[in-house]
């Protein structure tokens, strides 16, 4: 009996060696609907010709978005099967999965992933390289390129690898991803808040911080964007970082222009994650910041009335204001390339980015829209913080085609200024930091 | 210097002694650490040139059915009349060719070249893409390394077989019965019942840590990254290369050698500082005449109940430029200006000291705690004698406590060695391996190895191979280490000493 109880202990030492291994349910609305609705002609607005779902029967999806969007999504994805009362659909979840790490979840198993999911728009290279994107069905691209902004079309086409073909990878779904200038109007008013000098002399001299996080490369490219070094997608090999053209003396003087800033109002200006600023304008500490998109709701809360929002400021480089140039992303709908049912995911897709879902999705959760009918609607020009996105987007470099080697070797360029050993007068130190910099994105160490 | 010569010293140029002793040791102690390493390997290829010669003679000596073991499974053990495990032996061959055929075989011819064919697209009739998958590198590497495994199991019960058929053969010889069954499942509960009890433990190690170990150290030889994502290639030796090319002052060497003696630094100065102040702190706590012994306890003991990430990521929060030490020291030496110092982001010796002395917060607690214990836990009697004798306090520190406490601590110094070199928590949640720098590849100044692992895997990087050749090297590290230490130290040499 002893001997029998220690093989069953022994066994049971094992098992919890791997007892973490187990899976998890997933949360998922659900339910089928068929009842009447007008039948559809071709390919326009989001809807099909019913011809077009093939032999699809039986469907059931995936769908991944955000938790603000998941329950937006579910009625529209009612209305979707609404549309076409004689395609059977089993089953269409919408699961809730963030999007910073979507295509991570995605190219880590396609299989059970979404068929179709939301991510932002630096995924993008990541999901092609997986091989996990189907492309956008060429029955839609034409309508697709023709109705949302141009910059989001260009930046969702890639070169096919094997074809050389330009293809468009992904359905356009916002034009939103992105920071610009908020403030308090009670510390910076709307026309000090167009140079940087002065929104920093306006801070300190209320005794309030300016927040710009130059730790992260995804805010601190904006020194050397603004100094004329921007990047321009792959060199011919697919791997390293183009950068156009640029001047080296100006992007030296630039970013000698942006240090010297910084020692200025040592005090004023910290370097700290944009998360903080909701709750420094709530706590009085704060007069203005470089803040994100998805923060514009906190951030309207904390100040009420005094909430400004505007494009990124110019800063004055000998003599001459420079406007700041800022990283800008999309946001897309993906089709997963493993997907059992690929005609309705497309279509799916197809339907989730139309003038009609963008509209939806700017009313109720604010996201900006990239369908140029919905950007000229009074809603979305009324509303501030889109236009300051929207302006901003003009002086904005795309958020795609970007190597990993970029956000690491920005970040240290903003750091090495911050530094309060940095001298902002030593114009071959800054040289040589730019140079640096460059060499590392591109891996050249 | 012979024992007399030492009593005569005092405490101060026993310990230079001993110190210099320690020192003088190392290079004999690492000359024996690589003897046995060769002695080892001497054994393994002799035997294996053993197994050789015993294969040859078994064949020659064999009867027939002992060589048709040779291409046949149990042919021998069903010749001589041990049915049932002549019938497993064949089963097993019988399984092994199933799963070649209809699995193995296919993911293992692609094991040279990784896979070839790559994944494109073509569009249907109506314009929609059709998918057309290629190989998966990823897949074909996992399944060959199952199927190697398999085929190595295999051939040990191969082996196991040809053994048995000769074993059986020579017992008819000398007119012996084979065992049946029912002798064998007896044998399994009484003289072989360390069998029966450790097959499904071993099985499952196999399992679950043997082979995806297989497979993560392949991977170090291969170009599996973010450019290579389903399709790559085997490197040979280009990521450890890479690592230790210094001529070429790569980036990713020099960024190897930095961190890599940083990660030692902060090892023994994490160990050492957690070790000697919560020994100091125990020895307070349990010293005669101490009130409120248990309430001291519980208060250090406390801190573990706060999960270490929290206490890290408050700590992080606190040392921030506007955080609550900055405020506070504001408040006594700045006139409530917030100092501003940057404890994690600016200066390295800031940072990487900073980052030392919260890890006392977070692991003195269970040096408290251990040493608590052992302390309880040494005769009274060694101490009665030391007072009968005379000895004084420091005396009975250094002649009893120190010693006792040593000995047994030392497996435990290995293991938090060990343990600080792949200190990924505190690092990554305090520091986050800053203050960046634009020295290294992908790695900031109190990065230590395996938080650069992480940033190179997981980060933006994406270099798993680099990755993996990193964690063969911290593998190798750590491992020499504990070795050498602990094969030197007195709970090895002398185990019965305090028994």
């Amino acid at each position: 009996m002893k001997k029998v109880l220690a093989i069953l202990l022994a066994g049971m030492m094992t098992a919890t060696a791997f007892a973490g291994c187990g899976g998890s349910g997933n949360a998922s609305s659900s339910g089928s609907s068929n009842s009447s609705g007008g039948s559809s002609a071709k390919a326009s607005g989001g809807k099909v010709d019913e011809a077009m779902f093939g032999d699809e029967t039986n469907i059931s999806l995936k769908v991944w978005a955000p938790d603000k969007g998941v329950s937006l999504a579910k009625e529209q994805i009612e209305t979707f099967k609404k549309m076409y009362p004689n395609i059977k659909f089993k089953n269409i979840e919408v699961v809730a999965q963030g999007e910073n790490d979507a295509a991570t979840q995605l190219v880590n198993d396609p299989n059970k992933a979404a068929d179709v999911f939301s991510f932002p728009s630096d995924q993008l290279n990541k999901l092609d390289a997986a091989k996990c994107l189907s492309p956008v069905s060429k029955a839609f691209v034409e309508d697709i390129s023709a109705v949302n902004a141009e910059g989001t079309v260009k930046a969702a086409t890639l070169k096919d690898s094997k074809t050389k073909e330009e293809v468009l990878y992904a359905y356009p779904e916002t034009n939103d991803n992105g920071y610009y200038l908020v403030y308090d109007k009670k510390v910076v008013s709307d026309d000090t808040a167009k140079t940087l000098e002065g929104i920093l002399k306006a801070c300190k001299d209320a005794k309030k911080e300016f927040v710009m996080d130059c730790g992260n490369g995804f805010y601190s490219c904006t020194f050397a964007f603004t100094g004329g070094a921007v990047i321009d997608g792959f060199e011919d090999d697919g791997e390293t970082q183009k950068f156009k053209e640029y001047d080296e003396n100006e992007a030296v003087d630039t970013l000698m222009a942006f240090a010297k800033l910084m020692k200025e109002y040592k005090g004023t200006w910290k370097s700290q994650d944009p998360a903080q600023i909701a709750s420094g304008f709530k706590n009085g500490t704060l007069g203005a910041g470089v803040d994100g998109s998805w923060n514009s709701v906190a951030d309207k809360e904390a100040l009420g009335d005094n909430f400004g929002a505007t494009k990124l400021p110019t800063i004055n480089v000998n003599g001459k204001d420079k406007q700041l140039i800022s990283m800008f992303g999309y946001k897309y709908l993906g089709v997963n390339a493993k997907t059992k049912f690929p005609r309705t995911a497309h279509i799916l897709a197809y339907y989730l980015s139309s003038e009609e879902c963008q509209q939806q999705r700017a009313e109720k959760i604010g996201w900006g829209p990239s369908n140029t009918k919905v950007q000229e609607t009074d809603f979305v020009k009324n509303d501030v913080t889109l236009q300051a996105i929207a302006a901003q987007s003009k002086n904005a470099v795309a958020q795609v085609n970007i190597q990993g080697t970029f956000w690491q070797a920005m970040g240290t360029l903003g750091n090495e200024m911050m530094k309060d050993g940095w001298k902002p007068d030593d114009k071959a130190a800054t040289k040589k930091l730019l140079q640096t910099t460059i060499a590392d994105v591109r891996d050249e160490g | 210097m012979t024992f007399v010569e030492y009593k005569m010293l005092n405490p101060f140029q026993r310990f230079a002694y001993n110190f210099k002793k320690f020192f003088k040791n190392i290079p004999s102690a690492i000359g024996r650490f690589f003897k046995a390493c060769g002695r080892g390997i001497k054994k393994f290829i002799f035997g294996i040139g053993k197994g050789f010669k015993n294969y040859g003679t078994t064949f020659v000596k064999g009867d027939w059915a002992t060589k048709l073991s040779y291409l046949i499974f149990g042919v021998g053990d069903l010749h001589k009349g041990k049915t049932y495990k002549g019938i497993l032996f064949f089963l097993v061959e019988v399984l092994y060719a199933l799963y070649m055929i209809f699995f193995g075989w296919g993911w293992f011819k692609d094991f040279f070249t990784l896979g070839t064919r790559k994944t494109y697209v073509t569009y249907d009739e109506m314009g929609f893409p059709v998918n057309h998958p290629g190989d998966e590198s990823m897949k074909i590497l996992l399944y060959s390394t199952l199927t190697i495994v398999i085929t190595a199991i295999v051939f040990v019960v191969y082996i196991a077989n040809i053994k048995d058929a000769y074993r059986h053969q020579v017992m008819k010889q000398n007119g012996q019965k084979p065992t049946t069954l029912k002798q064998d499942a007896q044998e399994f509960l009484d003289g072989k019942y360390h069998i029966t009890l450790l097959s499904f433990p071993v099985l499952m190690i196999g399992i679950f840590n043997i082979l995806p170990l297989i497979f993560m150290i392949l991977i170090a030889f291969t170009n599996y990254s973010k450019e290579h994502f389903t399709l790559f290639n085997w490197v040979g030796l280009q990521n450890f290369g890479q690592l230790f090319d210094v001529i070429n002052s790569n980036k990713k060497a020099t960024t190897f050698i930095g961190i890599a003696g940083w990660t030692l630094l902060w090892a023994v100065v994490a160990t050492f500082s957690n070790y000697i102040l919560g020994m100091v702190v125990a020895l307070m706590i349990n010293k005669k005449g101490i009130k409120l012994k248990s309430l001291w306890r519980t208060l250090f003991v406390i801190t573990i109940a706060v999960p270490q990430f929290v206490s890290l990521l408050l700590m992080n929060q606190m040392l921030q430029e506007n955080g609550a030490v900055n405020i506070l020291l504001g408040q006594l030496f700045n006139g409530g200006q917030s100092m501003g110092i940057k404890f994690l982001t600016d200066n390295v010796w800031t940072a990487r000291i900073t980052v030392m002395v919260v890890n006392c917060w977070v692991g003195i607690p269970y040096t408290i705690l251990s040493m608590s214990g052992i302390l309880m836990n040494i005769p009274e009697d060694l101490y009665e004698s030391a007072r009968i004798d005379g000895a004084s306090p420091v005396k009975t520190f250094t002649a009893i406590t120190l010693p006792y406490m040593i000995f047994v601590t030392t497996p435990q110094l290995i293991t938090q060695f060990v343990g600080n070199i792949n200190n990924f928590n505190v690092i990554f949640l305090l520091s986050g391996g800053g203050p960046t720098t634009t020295e290294y590849f992908g790695a900031g100044k109190t990065d230590i190895l395996v938080t650069w692992l992480y940033n190179l895997s997981m980060g933006n990087e994406q270099d798993y191979g680099l990755a993996s050749a990193i964690g063969i090297l911290v593998f190798i590290i750590c491992a020499t280490l504990s070795l050498i230490v602990y094969n030197n130290s007195k709970s090895m040499k002398d185990e019965e000493a305090f028994s």
